[in-house]
């Protein structure tokens, strides 16, 4: 337990004291937010801000995951810094933790600036279920950090993990309703959206602020984000290289299909009862005032 | 005491692929003994070392350190041992007494961080991010760090690689202290004079095969190569020079006042000379033995040099 604490402290300390972090987790994706809160007349409807909302949010779990996790642990591997760690008693396990604690701690604040920015500055209304949004969040947070470490086991170096995380991160970004609404989609494009991992961060995020559903209505999106980080930690840690010069084998990157399993079966079930989403003019939402009461439920 | 060896290792073979990188070598290591292990880069000695601090597994052979097996006892040995690797780094934003003190909680006994700071000269350095510290500094937290569980046995490998002369010498000096204290110590070394200062035995390898094992001494004196007399008198020697007993080669220098002579036996040699030189009325100026160095040894076992 005090290797864990420690290594949480110091992975804390580390991460703030770096600009890139800081730039990252904050600046970058609020200068998004209020770019999409300008673009999409933010202060104009409460399912408009909505949108910006899950927006930033999903740019913020993709960045934190994928970037944060990801091309991080593939850093202190190239940079020789787990050869250190490796000498010593300590297993993946902590370092992996500490990790994820730290990511989500560091995540957190952003979330309720996010959440503030949008009341305070959208007139958006609290979500009746904060705490739902929360641990969703949260859930989803654990299940790209866990993609991310996965990248990292399999990438042999910063090149191979800048270009996985890449194209993961653009295809999610496009396609999982996190910049442009699914709903805008052709139907091609929403079977796609179907087998992409964010789109059950999105949906699960829509669903909590503006259908005002708990964590048990949620069910394929909270199961998709369980599942995900369980089978990326399992995978992360089963991959998990202390060495740059440690080269993973080729078959050992089928493992990586199963972190994507739960999408693949999803994604399927979803094309074969797939309805298609009413087509969304945006613009002409935006337009429309919210007349809902700032603490009530926002409107579907 | 006790006369287990701290590190008994018998027929440990390391294949990589097709590759033999340990061709089935033994020896042991005794409490408070410093081994050192010489050899050029692809020597094997790295895939040794770090099969005994339970890095790497071994393909065949047996390997027992403080009496666990590096293979099947992994967390136990590392808890137990202190390994200051050649290639390794710390985060750059850490520092140093934050790095002592993480390090420390991995270990289920530690030293206190401050005890550290002020044995290893860093304590000025506590509060100073690893980024800033020079290649000294560096190398001094890093023999910091593995001392921060107190450990009974130390892997130092090449300790002091690309460091300038005053901070090897520095850490000449803590492994000496280590070696003072008891602790047993397992060097690999690139340095000749290294291994002679420091080293209790020594074991030279090359090609995954220890090739001579004993003391640095020992090894000089089964060398087929002969020391060195070298004298310069005060004013230039005559004619020709006599035979003196087990001198293999006499040669005279252009001024003819400087001498070397080859030897089999240079003390009985030197005696000769000694005694001739008075016989001519000569004064001395100034003498030098040099005995065959671990390097002439390497040489002459392996036909290469150890920076091959």
């Amino acid at each position: 337990m005090k290797a864990y604490l420690e290594l949480i402290k110091i992975d804390l300390k580390l991460a703030l004291r770096l600009r890139t972090v800081i730039f990252f987790n904050y600046l970058f994706p609020l200068i998004f937010f209020f770019t999409f809160g300008t673009v999409f007349r933010a202060g104009q409807s409460a399912s408009a801000v909505t949108q910006v909302m899950t927006m930033s949010v999903a740019l913020g779990v993709l960045g934190n995951g994928l970037f944060g996790a990801g091309i991080r642990s593939i850093q202190e591997r190239e940079l020789n810094i787990l050869r250190r760690y490796k000498v010593t008693p300590i297993t993946p396990g902590p370092l992996l933790v500490a990790s994820m604690v730290t990511g989500w701690m560091i995540f957190l604040p952003y979330i309720v600036v996010l959440l503030s920015l949008s009341h305070f500055f959208y007139h958006m209304p609290w979500p009746q279920h904060t705490a739902s949004l929360l641990v969703f969040i949260s859930l989803g947070l654990v299940a790209f950090r866990s993609i991310g470490l996965v990248i990292a086991s399999v990438a042999n170096n910063m090149q191979e993990g800048t270009i996985l995380v890449q194209l993961l991160y653009f295809p999610m970004l496009f396609l999982s309703g996190a910049t442009i609404p699914t709903s805008a989609f052709g139907p091609i494009l929403q079977i796609i959206s179907g087998f992409i991992p964010a789109t059950y961060l999105v949906k699960g995020i829509k669903g909590i602020m503006l259908q005002s559903q708990g964590l048990l209505a949620l069910g394929s999106a909270v199961a998709a984000m369980i599942l995900t980080a369980v089978l990326g930690w399992f995978v992360g840690m089963k991959l998990f290289r202390w060495e740059k010069e440690e080269k993973i084998r080729a078959s050992a990157k089928l493992w990586v299909l199963a972190v994507l399993l739960p999408f693949l079966v999803m994604g399927v079930w979803q094309g074969l009862h797939r309805k298609q989403e009413p087509a969304v003019d945006l613009k002409s939402q935006a337009i429309q005032k919210t007349s809902a009461p700032s603490g009530s439920a926002l409107a579907p | 005491m006790s006369t287990q060896p701290i590190i008994a290792v018998h027929d440990l073979r390391k294949s990589y692929d097709k590759l033999e990188a340990v061709k089935g070598i033994d020896f042991q290591v005794q409490e408070g003994e410093v081994f050192g292990l010489l050899g050029p880069n692809g020597a094997g000695k790295t895939s040794t070392v770090e099969i005994l601090e339970g890095l790497r597994s071994r393909s065949a052979g047996g390997a027992t350190v403080l009496g666990f097996d590096p293979d099947r006892q992994k967390q136990q040995l590392k808890d137990r041992i202190g390994v200051c690797l050649q290639a390794t780094n710390l985060p750059a934003k850490i520092r140093v007494q934050e790095a002592l003190e993480l390090f420390a909680s991995f270990y289920t006994r530690s030293v206190s961080p401050e005890q550290l700071l002020k044995r290893l000269q860093l304590l000025e350095k506590r509060n100073a991010f690893y980024e800033t510290l020079s290649g000294g500094q560096k190398q001094r937290l890093a023999l910091a760090l593995a001392l921060v569980n107190d450990p009974q046995l130390l892997f130092l490998d090449e300790p002091t690689t690309g460091l300038d002369p005053q901070i090897r010498l520095e850490i000449h000096g803590l492994i000496t202290e280590m070696k003072a204290e008891r602790r047993t110590v397992v060097l690999t070394t690139h340095y000749i004079e290294e291994a002679e200062r420091l080293c209790d035995r020594v074991a030279i390898m090359d090609e995954g095969k220890i090739v001579a094992m004993g003391t640095p001494r020992e090894l000089q004196q089964k060398s087929k190569s002969q020391s060195r007399i070298q004298i310069i008198c005060n004013q230039p020697l005559n004619g020709d020079l006599p035979q003196w007993p087990d001198a293999v080669e006499c040669m005279l220098g252009d001024d003819k006042r400087e001498m070397t002579v080859h030897s089999n036996r240079p003390a009985r040699t030197l005696f000769e000379i000694m005694k001739w030189l008075d016989q001519q009325g000569l004064q001395l100026e100034d003498v030098h033995l040099k005995r065959p160095t671990l390097e002439d040894v390497f040489v002459e076992l392996t036909g290469k040099k150890l920076r091959d």
